[in-house]
């Protein structure tokens, strides 16, 4: 038993010793450090590196005594260089001057005009080969006459065409004081009762060529019937042989008056038309060449044209002039006839069937605004 | 009684169909255009002898460069050409020149015989299918062949344009060489073209401002050689000069002719004060212009030699004013902003050409010779000295750039302010002077 209280002794003994003095027995434990860490780019750490400034040197170095140096100053044995004479420099002689050239007018050689108009195209008479053009032209509307719905009678000849048909209104003049509003009388379209095919409404003849020779040209017949009606006049005069009608003067104006009539007419060119025309000679008319006299220089052009819009060269001439000089408005003229020449080669689209107002055109060239 | 009705109903019909008889003609106004050179044709012309092939190609080139050279024209190339002109008399197929939009075309012949060369030109208005004047021959030597084709250009030039002539001119100016610190400069005199250089006087002392006399036989100009400034006239044919007398101890510059050639106005520094005087040239008598305490320099005479134009800082600034050629009141014509200087009267008479500084930037401009219509034509970091061509249409100035490399260089401009070009020179140029038109 003691043993055994011994060994238990013995052993917690022991573990309390160990327990108290166990410490100083073990090693001290590794010291450590606990520093903040971040991470930078390798640019920023260049950059960084590069930003650092380099160490100060405080180092003092003892700066060695400057060794005295005796120079001496060698005697020279040769003597200054001549001055060396420098040449007059060339002066370059102007030649003479030329002598002015002779100024001569030339003699005029043969007439040396080109015609530059246009082929006169005729109809082919006979056997005459046409070559078909590449481009068909155009072909106008064909108008068709209206079919009415169902049959209408004959409206009245001075109705207004209107879809709704209704009668005339005529004031009542049977003692009523109120006044009513006046109403034409108005109708139904016009209209036919058939329709016209286009078959049907073609041409006698044929435009083409004819394949055989005519048996008569149109031109002869039209000579041989003038003197036919030429003949009737005598007669009709003869009807009534008391009556002297010798007046020529009297003909003559009636004549030029029926011809004035007969004169094409319409309506003014709207304003968009004479824009357009305008316009289409502007922006031919070129005068960057102009004189500085003629800028400030206006002149009235006249002008003839063609039925197909292209103005008549030969008719071109200067009315009248304002701002400059003769020669000054001759320059302009001549740009001026230049650029209606030039832009009018093919013709100003101008409305055909107001040819009468545009035939006859005057063109007032005023530089002055793009003048300097 | 018939007769008597027949009359009344003629009266009255023409009365009523009168107004269409007399159809009003269509008016319209065309105050709009289109500005740009004129397209002109130049085959080369006609060689009438063997010697002449040469010469038939330059001169046609030279012609064509004087008319493109004022922007007023454009040269179609020949390999536009749909025909060709392989005889001088024969007739112009107009079709052809219509068809590349020539609108002028310019025909010559050129025959060699020995030293003496004749040119014959033509010049066709194409659209109208027409020549545009008569055709003019020029004689002269084999030496002379550029101003033979100045001529034609010139005759070209003037009857499509209605400007006077100005091809065959020349200029005299400074040449200059070397860098800004160690600059060389003598006189110099070419062909408006830049041709033709030749050198009169040499490099040993500082040359400025060179003016042709009216005749263009003499040039006044202003040379250091004897340390300080002194006005010089020197004969162009023979190089021979001489120098004007002025008192010691002065000052003269900035010289200039009058139109009669007989008067030269000038400035005068004397006792620190600059004033403008005149002097006869044969006599030597001068003539106090102004006399005012301030800067008064760069006369000008008026092209009929009664006003004359200067520059003066009288009212604080430099600006511009004329005064009787006799002296007396001066006016002030330059209002504008900055400062004025260097003005020139046009041949014309109508303008003032003047260098403007305002800013940091020079000009070159043109006023009316009542200030008005001020019209700054070009705009650098130096451009000085303007000269007018003999026509008054072009000035010519010198332009100098910056820095210690920069060199000076003439331009000329259209007075529209167009068509601003390099003179080509051997070397650097300032401080041009137009000749009148050579005889």
């Amino acid at each position: 038993m003691h043993t055994g209280h011994v060994i238990s002794g013995a052993g917690h003994l022991m573990l309390i010793g160990w327990l108290l003095l166990g410490g100083l027995l073990t090693p001290d434990p590794e010291p450590f450090e606990i520093t903040e860490v971040s991470v930078i780019s390798g640019a920023d750490f260049d950059a960084m590196i590069a930003a650092r400034q380099s160490p100060q040197s405080a180092i003092e170095v003892a700066q060695p005594n400057a060794p005295e140096v005796q120079i001496e100053t060698p005697e020279l044995g040769s003597t200054p260089d001549d001055v060396i004479e420098q040449p007059a420099p060339l002066q370059t002689e102007t030649p003479p001057e030329d002598a002015p050239p002779e100024v001569t007018e030339l003699e005029l050689p043969p007439e040396t005009q080109v015609e530059d108009t246009p082929l006169d195209l005729r109809e082919p008479v006979g056997d005459v080969a046409v070559l078909v053009p590449d481009v068909a032209p155009v072909a106008a509307p064909r108008p068709v006459e209206r079919v009415a719905p169902e049959p209408v009678a004959q409206p009245d000849p001075e109705a207004v065409p209107d879809p709704v048909e209704q009668e005339a209104v005529v004031p009542d003049t049977a003692g009523e004081t109120a006044e009513q509003e006046t109403q034409e009388a108005t109708a139904p379209e016009e209209a036919t009762t058939e329709i016209v095919t286009e078959a049907a409404s073609a041409p006698a003849a044929s435009a083409r060529p004819p394949g055989r020779r005519p048996a008569a040209p149109p031109r002869q017949v039209a000579e041989a019937v003038e003197p036919v009606v030429e003949a009737e006049r005598p007669a009709r005069q003869s009807e009534n042989p008391s009556t002297p009608v010798n007046n020529d003067d009297v003909l003559a104006a009636l004549q030029a008056a029926q011809e004035a009539v007969a004169a094409p007419s319409g309506p003014p060119l709207s304003a968009g038309e004479r824009d357009a025309l305008r316009v289409a000679v502007a922006q031919c008319w070129n005068i960057g060449s102009l004189s500085t006299e003629a800028l400030g220089t206006t002149v009235v052009i006249a002008v003839k044209m063609n039925q197909n819009g292209t103005p008549v060269a030969e008719t071109i001439r200067m009315l009248s002039s304002s701002g400059g000089s003769n020669a000054a408005a001759q320059r302009v003229f001549d740009s001026a006839r230049r650029a209606i020449i030039r832009c009018g080669a093919r013709g100003y689209d101008l409305p055909q069937e107001k040819f009468s107002q545009w035939q006859n055109i005057e063109m007032t060239f005023d530089p002055r605004k793009m003048g300097f | 009684m018939k007769q008597m009705f027949l009359s009344i109903c003629a009266g009255l019909t023409l009365f009523l169909t009168g107004p269409l008889a007399a159809q009003e003609p269509l008016r319209i106004i065309i105050d709009e255009a289109i500005i740009e050179p004129l397209p002109v044709a130049v085959p080369t012309f006609q060689a009438e002898s063997a010697e002449a092939s040469q010469l038939a190609n330059e001169l046609a080139r030279v012609v064509a460069a004087d008319l493109t050279g004022t922007g007023l024209f454009r040269e179609i190339p020949s390999s536009a050409f749909i025909s060709t002109v392989n005889d001088f008399n024969a007739p112009v197929q107009y079709a052809d020149w219509k068809a590349i939009n020539a609108q002028a075309l310019v025909t010559g012949a050129v025959n060699v015989q020995g030293n003496n060369v004749n040119v014959k030109f033509r010049l066709h208005d194409v659209f109208s299918g027409a020549e545009l004047g008569n055709g003019l021959q020029f004689s002269g030597t084999t030496e002379g062949w550029r101003r033979m084709a100045h001529k034609v250009a010139d005759a070209v030039y003037a009857r499509i344009t209605g400007e006077g002539p100005y091809f065959d001119s020349r200029v005299v100016y400074v040449s200059e060489t070397g860098p800004k610190d160690d600059r060389k400069k003598r006189l110099a005199i070419m062909d408006y073209d830049g041709a033709n250089v030749q050198y009169l006087t040499d490099s040993n002392a500082i040359v400025l401002a060179p003016r042709f006399s009216p005749s263009g036989d003499r040039v006044l100009y202003t040379s250091y050689e004897s340390g300080f400034p002194r006005i010089y006239v020197l004969d162009i044919g023979s190089v021979q000069r001489r120098v004007l007398e002025s008192a010691e101890g002065t000052m003269s510059f900035a010289p200039r002719f009058s139109p009669s050639g007989q008067t030269v106005v000038y400035s005068l520094t004397q006792g620190g004060n600059t004033d403008i005087h005149s002097m006869d040239i044969n006599s030597g008598q001068s003539v106090r212009l102004t006399n005012t305490p301030a800067i008064e320099t760069a006369p000008s005479y008026s092209p009929d030699g009664t006003r004359i134009v200067f520059e003066s800082d009288r009212s604080g600034t430099q600006q511009l004013y004329v005064m009787p050629a006799t002296g007396g009141e001066a006016q002030r014509i330059s209002f504008g902003e900055g400062r004025y200087g260097t003005p020139v009267w046009s041949p014309r008479g109508d303008l003032v050409a003047f260098t403007k500084q305002n800013k940091g930037r020079f000009h070159i401009g043109v006023m009316r010779l009542d200030g008005s219509q001020e019209r700054l034509l070009t705009a650098s970091f130096l451009d000085e000295g303007p000269t007018w061509a003999p026509n008054g249409r072009v000035i010519m100035f010198s332009r100098e750039t910056q820095g210690a490399g920069g060199s000076s260089t003439l331009y000329s401009v259209d007075i529209s302010g167009r068509n601003l070009r390099p003179v080509s020179t051997p070397s650097g140029g300032s401080d041009p002077s137009w000749s009148p038109l050579q005889k």
